[in-house]
């Protein structure tokens, strides 16, 4: 093989300018392969990692109530992040999404912004803070006044919106936003920095205190919005850490302790929320017998079921206005509602004696609004086992949806989420890829699209390859027989020409190798400015952002070598079948 | 005398009473059907006017509008039923669920300003720091009015806080300030003019003064007010959809 080797490296050099010049075209083929897979490689890597990262982060754990996606809540800020805490394995970071659209008025002009809550206190590596900076870039004032107490609602905007509103530093603009629970407000933000930002579609955001933009939502302190999380390495671990995100965020059964009170009389109850749906009440009446014969209304909307037991503690029927309280889990506070009996029911081996049972709609705004102990606070309270009858009516602390994998299913997911209009709070964990796998179709789609049109090049320059290597078989067809007539057998001769077409592949695809790397470094030093321009997203700091990869590279080598060794194969099958005799008397 | 005495005994209701009388006023014990003008003035947008068709319901908390004019707008629809709400599009023939803050045609008319809404469950009386509602006799350009503050009871509201003025004789409200959480003054809505409808009063002429940023206005007019019972397939999909062909 040695032998067969230097035979090949003797001939490349032997003509030289041959094979320089194929070479070189060689050399052409790759660098534009290598150059536009890193392009499209870098596009991708731009969409995921600089501009879907900030918007959903790699895994992003959305709540929301009412069936309203502005209604990003969730009651319990503590338990939710004890969650994620517990399988924060491989990730970097955890950011609250707090963000809303808002009217702003300026300096006698107005427009539209997305008002984004930054937390400024939050530790940051210094990665991510380049990151930021280069999509942020702060041209006045600093991020860090953001924090200051003494200004109201300190805000930071960008040069174009600063512009538009005829605002600088130091100037107040007035906003007037939905919060989360679809209120109209108005609020006064104090100008205190203005940035620069080089993608369009961001141009639009003011940042503002995350502590101040959660109080002007209508956030208590104990609430909270989405999560976004960041991975250290998104691609290996996103969907891991969100399917076990997804399996310690199951739901159990939504519960208040406390106490209902008919006049003077007062009882420790437990009270559930039933189902609104047919299939519920059906169960219901196959639970349970009723005192008096139930109406439409005894288990309708504002439906209130007691046990007959209860009803004979308290001295109760159906029309009473009970009151029921409980303490609150937060706030210190004790919350205290009146409703209407519309019916007296006596389970049939289900449940207990002292329960109560809200329609859904009106037992979810009470639990939301004003969450109840926990129940472990109440160790000798009434907890329905799987196991019961009745515990598939009775509705649980949110819904979570199932995990989905790609696009076309988030999508089904969330349309079918809005035609059942859910009155529990809803849960969702999400990758980015599936949120987002049109970025990675649209990637695979783009690099398809380049290796479509490398391989249209590639075909010509083969061409001349092919060309190439025919002359050079006719012209040394008396060295074939020369070889032959000395005892080289068809093999090897076939193999000295295929040695030579791929050494020459292969010095040429690492020159061009080199060529692409030198001709990205060359274009990534190139500022194209890119404000007003959609395609603006693609860059980075108004640079073009390339990213070749080992494997991208690696790929594109073994495919030229592939192509070339097809190519080479069938000329040098034909050289390697030449009679000795025949070749031999070959003359030009 | 007697009116004087009726008025003294009408000025120490408390709030929720004026409330519970406003809703008694123009709650609409039987089906409606009208027609509805929007006409909006913007900065910098200029005047956009919508005619529409609305029906009603309140027993099952139903209510259609069809756009019929401008020919952009024409055959698109909004219907509730219950807890759902659609929004119609001729161009595509698709339903989409919305919620009740949708603007209706890109007006600032949204869809809880047509839907049945009890006050006294929504809003309750604003008391000063004794504890004491506060009623206001006053005038109203040349009508004597009550004037009263209320403030949500609960968070699915438009405007945590309202100041309304009401008149003596009959309750109905004339004028209505909306506010934010922080006091701005974001709303003011005139209801200049009433007709009856089966013993219930319909307001036929309202104007909404967006405070916040001035110079915009919504002006709403309600004409052919019908209260004869509707067909139950008026609140469906396929007739919403067969309209606007």
């Amino acid at each position: 093989m040695s032998f067969i080797l230097t035979i090949s490296f003797r001939n490349l050099v032997r003509q030289k300018k041959r094979s320089v010049l194929l070479g070189i075209s060689i050399a052409f083929g790759v660098m534009i392969l290598v150059t536009a897979n890193s392009f499209s490689h870098g596009i991708s890597d731009v969409m995921f990692n600089r501009v879907m990262r900030y918007v959903a982060g790699h895994v992003s754990v959305s709540v929301f109530e009412k069936n309203m996606i502005n209604c990003q809540i969730f009651r319990d800020k503590d338990r939710l992040l004890d969650i994620i805490g517990r399988n924060s394995q491989g990730v970097r970071r955890v950011d609250e999404a707090i963000g809303t659209m808002s009217r702003v008025i300026g300096n006698g002009k107005s427009g539209n912004v997305m008002l984004i809550g930054l937390d400024t206190r939050q530790k940051v590596s210094s990665q991510d803070l380049k990151e930021f900076e280069e999509s942020f870039a702060i041209v006045e004032g600093s991020y860090e006044s953001l924090k200051n107490d003494r200004i109201e609602n300190p805000a930071i905007i960008s040069t174009d919106r600063a512009g538009d509103l005829n605002v600088k530093v130091n100037d107040i603009v007035r906003i007037r936003y939905k919060n989360i629970f679809g209120q109209d407000q108005a609020a006064r933000l104090t100008v205190v920095g203005v940035m620069k930002i080089t993608n369009i579609f961001m141009s639009g955001v003011i940042f503002v205190d995350f502590k101040n933009l959660k109080s002007l939502l209508g956030y208590s302190p104990w609430e909270m919005g989405g999560l976004n999380l960041t991975l250290a390495d998104p691609k290996r671990d996103a969907v891991q850490v969100a399917d076990r995100i997804h399996a310690d965020l199951a739901p159990g059964l939504a519960r208040i302790t406390g106490s209902a009170k008919f006049k003077e009389k007062l009882q420790a109850v437990s009270v559930f929320g039933f189902f609104n749906d047919e299939a519920a009440k059906k169960k219901i009446g196959s639970q349970v017998s009723f005192i008096t014969p139930p109406d439409k209304d005894s288990l309708g909307k504002k439906g209130v079921l007691l046990t007959a037991a209860l009803a004979e503690k308290l001295g109760a029927g159906a029309g009473s206005k009970i009151e029921i309280s409980y303490d609150n889990k937060f706030g210190g506070k004790r919350t205290t509602r009146e409703y209407t009996v519309t019916a007296l029911m006596r389970p049939i081996d289900c449940l207990a004696d002292d329960v109560i049972l809200l329609n859904e709609n009106i037992f979810y705004p009470l639990f939301y609004e004003n969450l109840p102990q926990d129940p472990l606070k109440y160790p000798g309270a009434y907890i329905p086992v799987k196991a019961d009858p009745f515990y598939s009516v009775l509705v649980q602390e949110w819904v979570l949806l199932p995990r989905t994998r790609t696009t076309d299913d988030f999508k089904k997911k969330m349309h079918q989420l809005t035609a059942k209009k859910s009155k529990a709070a809803v849960v969702d964990v999400s990758t980015m890829y599936e949120i987002a796998s049109d970025i990675l179709k649209f990637e695979s789609a783009l690099n398809l699209i380049t290796l479509a049109a490398v391989l249209v090049l590639f075909f010509i320059i083969l061409v001349g390859m092919v060309n190439t290597l025919r002359m050079t078989i006719r012209e040394r067809t008396r060295e074939i027989g020369t070889m032959r007539a000395i005892g080289m057998q068809q093999g090897d001769v076939r193999n000295a020409f295929l040695c030579e077409m791929m050494l020459l592949t292969f010095f040429a695809s690492l020159v061009g190798i080199a060529m692409a790397f030198l001709a990205m470094w060359g274009i990534s030093r190139m500022t194209f400015d890119v404000a007003d321009n959609p395609l603006g997203m693609f860059l980075v700091s108004g640079h073009i952002y390339f990213l070749p990869t080992v494997a991208g590279v690696l790929f594109n080598v073994i495919l030229i070598l592939a192509i070339a060794f097809i190519t080479a194969y069938f000329p040098a099958r034909r050289a390697a079948a030449l009679k000795a005799a025949e070749a031999l008397r070959h003359y030009e | 005398m007697l009116m004087a005495a009726m008025a003294s005994a009408y000025a120490q209701a408390t709030i929720e009473e004026l409330l519970e009388k406003i809703q008694y006023n123009m709650d609409l014990t039987t089906d409606a059907m009208a027609r509805v003008t929007f006409t909006q003035a913007k900065v910098e947008q200029g005047t956009k006017t919508i005619d529409s068709i609305y029906y009603r319901r309140d027993s099952d908390d139903s209510f259609l509008i069809v756009m019929i004019a401008p020919e952009s707008e024409k055959g698109n629809g909004y219907l509730r039923v219950g807890d759902n709400f659609w929004m119609y599009r001729r161009n595509t023939r698709t339903f989409q669920h919305i919620n009740r803050d949708e603007n209706i045609g890109g007006t600032d008319a949204r869809g809880g300003d047509f839907e049945r809404r009890k006050l006294p469950e929504l809003y309750v009386g604003v008391k000063d720091s004794s504890g004491k509602e506060t009623i206001t006799e006053t005038m109203l350009g040349k009508v004597p009015v009550y004037r009263f503050e209320v403030t949500a009871k609960v968070n699915d509201v438009d405007y945590p806080r309202k100041t309304y003025w009401i008149s003596r004789d009959n309750f109905l409200p004339l004028k209505e300030q909306c506010f934010s959480s922080s006091h701005t003054l974001m709303l003011t809505a005139y209801y200049r003019k009433y007709t009856t409808a089966n013993g219930k009063f319909v307001p036929v002429e309202h104007l909404y003064i967006d405070e916040f940023e001035k110079g915009n206005k919504t002006i709403v007019e309600i004409s052919d007010i019908q209260n004869d019972r509707l067909n139950d397939d008026i609140f469906t999909k396929a007739y919403l959809e067969n309209l606007s062909k």
